[in-house]
């Protein structure tokens, strides 16, 4: 009889525990705010996406000493699982006769890595969009960046891809909606660009394909990227959660590279 | 084995699941951090450009002649998000700075700035590994 009470009780206590949960996600749901077509808005301004120096500021102004921090956090790959992420492997899989290759990029990136000279990074390198704006029939995509601030037009109206376009580093965009994720296929890629930085060299067949939608009150960016004359198969990236941010977009600087004729070695970045 | 194998999956992934990092070379590539040094001299320019700002001073040699100094730093996006704008560095020219940099490990008058003091004692420094 006791037990029974205790199973009782623990069994209402999970039930209201579970109430609580769903009453929670649907709240969370609710949250993700719609536009006219009832397609979820990803539309503002997102966290700045690329990783900065694990540097402090001390700031001393008049005798008193300020520490300033950036908290990038949320770049670290997500403890729990994300909702609606595909799953991801940490690196994608070369041919084996590509793999000499991939190596040899890799432990000369400093010297060889474009991107290292002011180039531009690509889909899907460049990251989550850092501004967002989605109209009826269109989404719209800016970018800070090193290289420049690109921006991506995506029509969403079910239109194919452009016959006439040239080839880029931000290749030609479609998108469209699968439930609440946006869905934007990319082609047409100039075959020169690293998709990583791990000397992840790829061609002109790249295929990159790319799914945003809200957590709450986050984006989530994730993105699939396949090249069948080098990949033996698509690699899926680990998916950004990526916050709200207030700070607003403003011009990059220009990009005027002066060590890479001073490198003694190929140390990278300390953070990779 | 297994658990070496487990840490360089771990690394990796920690290395790699960021979709866009800040490309370039480490200071170390270029500058020797372990080796400190301090300049004193006139701030001249304040260039705020990808993917290191620079900032170029006059000092004096021991002989009396001058030198131009050249030191790069932080990205300029990572002096923006700690709150430090071009401004804050420039309203200097023209003025007494005092410099302290990590020397170029070829021996030029280059460095990494890590710390520059104004002449009203105000300073910004850079801290690289402040837990430690």
């Amino acid at each position: 009889m006791r037990h029974r009470i205790v199973f009782v009780a623990t069994a209402a206590l999970m039930l209201a525990g579970l109430a609580t949960a769903d009453e929670k996600a649907g709240v969370a749901a609710n949250k993700v705010p719609r536009t006219a077509d009832g397609h979820p808005d990803l539309s503002g301004t997102w966290a700045y996406a690329i990783d900065l120096p694990p540097v402090v500021l001390k700031e001393q102004v008049n005798g008193s000493v300020s520490i300033k921090t950036i908290d990038q956090s949320w770049r670290e790959p997500a403890k729990a699982p994300i909702p609606g992420a595909l799953p991801s492997t940490p690196a994608p899989s070369y041919k084996p006769e590509f793999q000499e290759k991939v190596k040899h990029l890799f432990d000369n990136e400093s010297k060889l890595d474009p991107v290292f000279y002011c180039g531009k990074p690509g889909v899907p390198r460049i990251g989550s969009p850092r501004r967002i704006i989605q109209l009826p029939g269109e989404i719209v995509f800016f970018y800070e960046d090193i290289s420049g601030d690109p921006y991506r037009i995506i029509p969403t109206d079910a239109r194919a891809h452009r016959a006439d376009a040239n080839p880029s580093y931000y290749g030609d965009s479609v998108g469209h909606w699968e439930g609440d994720k946006l869905v934007v296929d990319i082609t047409n890629f100039l075959k020169d660009g690293w998709f990583g930085e791990g000397g992840y060299f790829h061609t002109d067949a790249m295929h990159v394909i790319e799914r945003l939608w809200r957590d709450g009150e986050n984006l989530v960016w994730q993105a699939t990227v396949d090249d069948p004359k080098v990949l033996t198969a698509p690699w899926t990236m680990s998916p950004r959660v990526v916050k709200p941010s207030s700070d607003p977009l403003e011009e990059s600087p220009p990009c005027i590279e002066d060590d890479g004729h001073r490198l003694l070695n190929s140390d990278h970045h300390q953070q990779r | 084995m297994r658990y070496k194998i487990s840490f360089i999956l771990i690394f990796c992934t920690v290395l790699f699941a960021a979709g866009s990092l800040s490309a370039h070379h480490s200071p170390s590539a270029v500058f020797d951090m372990e080796k400190k040094f301090t300049v004193a001299g006139t701030l001249t320019q304040v260039d705020w450009i990808n993917p290191h700002i620079v900032v170029f001073m006059d000092a004096k040699k021991d002989d009396g002649s001058a030198e131009t100094w050249k030191f790069e730093s932080n990205p300029p996006s990572w002096f923006r998000r700690v709150g430090i704008a071009r401004n804050d560095l420039s309203k200097a020219i023209g003025q007494n700075v005092t410099v302290e940099g990590a020397r170029a490990k070829n021996g030029s008058l280059y460095g990494y700035l890590l710390k520059i003091t104004f002449v009203d004692g105000n300073s910004l420094e850079l801290l690289f590994n402040p837990g430690k």
